[in-house]
């Protein structure tokens, strides 16, 4: 039982990161119909540029996310701008086009940050929490917590206000919004602003958890994707109830079959997914292609 | 007076211009590195490629070999054995006389077959097992096996400490599982069955599920065999989880990228079997630690130490074969003994040339001898 329940707690803390990550791939899969294969690299980039402003710059761990959020959603709008010209044109050019920019980012974190990656110690000193022979890290739960936060306010304002209520319009038909004065490029952007800078927000938080280097991407990614397929692509709820999934699913894996648990995790996800093919959530209203 | 001629005779030749036969007995001598220079092992990649260039520099330094100046190159191999072959082939293309790496045993045994093929000589960082088991006469480790490393250990935590509660974490990789087997075999030989055998992915991040049974069992010591980053990262959660147990393990426990990764207090009395301890074992390892502080501005370690001694022993069998390629370069390592800085090598059929570890702490986030 205490295993069981420390297992969870293990795989919850990791699957909120992933859910911070699927839902970065959603919002931008959402408003273009275009997976952004590069977004797994700017999470890479957000936990090296978060590390780097809190132990380099030695600022306050809040302040660097933030700074590091900042930086992502430049590169965002960078990645936007020159796959601008290609909307609606060339849809397997944008996709390879994203995978290029993570190569970029890669190379360019090795350039600036070298190969050897670091450790980013917990900001939080606090002894972890002891609840009945579970021991909770104080960070998971900040974790957890940001996660939440980040969440609920992006479904509000997805929902509630004017910008994210074009963005909706802009997802479900990108001509009659048009019509209507929106601009789809400004809000595309938008979309890939927000989804990089929940990438740094991913990868921040992730730093302490883990390893930071050049490779963080891939290991973030490939959960953070399936997060989102589970969930239903595109989907915010989706994303959240993917990640935390996965994240849990991951972490069962691997106390019960060990050195086979990544087969057996991506073997349970491709049941999932044949069996609903759309995800747990799926609504496949967006098809810019 | 020589440097300057061979600096001369270096400059006459365009580089690579000298591959157009295999007998080439000028220009500058073709020396790689293969080791990973990006992803979770390029820190050891680093270490590696910086050990082989300061011995490469100190012998261009003094010279050359017969006045040829050794040309080293370093490849990326990722630590991917896929991209590793493919390297391979290239130096045999390019007309490489020998390999220095890598430090990834699964891309040493995968560019194996080739090297032998091509008959070019590998002096590697790998410790695996599978390495002997290639039966390659071309390949060459710079260091013990994980056999003599776990054997060692065991020795030391069921002899001299006494230790029956042994429990175990390793990786499924090449490294993980070499490691896995080899301290089974050398506990079992010695009558101590471990308590519980976790065994964890390469790319597994969340090990609450095996460190939870590994609580349970209240071992006295844990012996751990992963790579760097993840080896500090098993360290630093079984902490949280109110583990106080010492680990124990092999070559990557006693790196800083371990003991940042975990966090100082966390690997305080970690027991590490290392044919390097330290800088200060001898006035050959202060040598070349204050060589490389010099060069790099860093502390030297046991991969760099490692890397060091395989370039000096390739580097001195060129010199005693002068400057001689494929099997006769593969007699002369063999027949080279050297006095390294991990101690004595002498070569046998198994290409294996040193069979000695000792047992180190961590003290104070550094690594010390045990006394």
């Amino acid at each position: 039982m205490q295993e069981t329940l420390q297992t969870l707690v293990g795989g919850l803390s990791l699957g909120a990161v992933y859910a911070l990550v699927a839902m970065g791939f959603s919002l931008v899969y959402r408003t273009m119909g275009l997976v952004n294969f590069a977004h797994a690299d700017i999470a890479m980039i957000g936990a090296y540029a978060a590390s780097t402003f809190y132990l380099t710059s030695k600022l306050p761990f809040a302040v660097a996310m933030l700074v590091a959020i900042a930086v992502t959603a430049a590169i965002g709008l960078v990645i936007e701008r020159v796959l601008r010209p290609l909307e609606n044109k060339d849809f397997d050019l944008m996709l390879i086009g994203t995978i290029g920019f993570g190569i970029v980012l890669q190379a360019v974190a090795i350039l600036i940050w070298g190969t050897t990656g670091r450790a980013v110690p917990s900001p939080l000193r606090s002894a972890p929490l002891d609840l009945f022979g579970v021991r909770v890290r104080t960070y998971d739960l900040l974790v957890m917590g940001v996660a939440a936060l980040a969440v609920i306010t992006l479904a509000w304002f997805l929902a509630r206000t004017k910008r994210g209520a074009a963005m909706q319009a802009v997802a479900m038909d990108h001509e009659a919004a048009t019509a209507v004065g929106i601009n789809v490029g400004r809000s595309n952007a938008l979309a890939f602003a927000i989804g990089a800078g929940l990438a740094a927000l991913a990868g921040g938080l992730v730093g302490p958890m883990l390893y930071v280097d050049a490779s963080l991407g891939g290991a973030l990614g490939i959960k953070g994707f399936a997060a989102a397929m589970l969930g239903g692509f595109g989907s915010i709820p989706g994303a959240v109830v993917g990640g935390l999934a996965i994240g849990v699913l991951d972490s069962y894996a691997a106390g019960h079959f060990q050195g086979y648990s990544v087969l057996v995790t991506f073997l349970v996800f491709t049941v999932a997914i044949m069996i609903r093919p759309t995800g747990v959530f799926g609504e496949r209203t967006v098809s810019r292609a | 007076m020589t440097s300057a001629l061979a600096t001369a005779l270096a400059a006459c030749s365009a580089p690579g211009d000298s591959g157009d036969n295999d007998k080439a007995t000028t220009g500058p001598i073709k020396v790689a590195v293969v080791n990973a220079q990006s992803g979770q092992l390029s820190s050891l990649g680093d270490w590696e490629y910086k050990g082989a260039k300061l011995a490469v520099a100190e012998w261009n330094k003094k010279g050359g070999i017969d006045g040829r100046k050794i040309e080293l190159k370093l490849f990326d191999d990722q630590g991917d054995p896929t991209t590793g072959t493919n390297i391979a082939r290239k130096l045999a293309s390019e007309k490489y006389v020998a390999m220095l790496g890598t430090a990834e045993s699964a891309v040493t045994v995968a560019m194996g077959p080739v090297l032998q093929q091509e008959k070019i000589p590998n002096i590697t960082s790998g410790q695996s097992n599978a390495l002997v088991a290639l039966k390659s006469p071309f390949l060459f480790l710079n260091g013990p096996t994980s056999t003599t490393y776990d054997t060692t250990l065991a020795q030391y935590l069921v002899t001299a400490k006494g230790h029956k509660k042994i429990a175990m974490i390793t990786n499924n990789g090449s490294f993980g599982k070499g490691e896995h087997d080899a301290f089974l075999k050398a506990a079992k030989d010695l009558g101590v069955t471990p308590s519980t055998d976790q065994v964890v992915t390469t790319d597994q991040k969340d090990f609450s599920a095996a460190l939870t049974t590994i609580r349970a069992k209240k071992p006295d010591v844990i012996f751990i065999g992963s790579e760097e980053v993840e080896a500090g990262l098993i360290v630093k959660q079984a902490r949280d989880l109110g583990i106080t147990a010492p680990f124990a393990g092999a070559a990557p426990q006693g790196t800083p990228v371990f003991i940042d990764t975990a966090g100082k207090a966390a690997v305080e009395g970690t027991i590490v079997s290392s044919p390097y301890l330290s800088n200060d074992t001898s006035d050959a390892s202060k040598a070349f630690a204050a060589a490389y502080k010099a060069a790099y501005g860093k502390e030297a370690e046991l991969h760099g130490a490692k890397a060091y001694d395989g370039a000096n022993i390739l580097l001195t069998a060129l010199k005693t074969s002068k400057g001689a390629t494929g099997q006769k370069l593969a007699d002369a390592i063999r027949a080279t003994a050297y006095q390294g800085l991990l101690g004595t090598f002498q070569y046998g059929e198994d290409g294996v040339g040193i069979t000695k570890t000792t047992i180190g702490v961590i003290r104070d986030g550094k690594l010390v001898p045990q006394n």
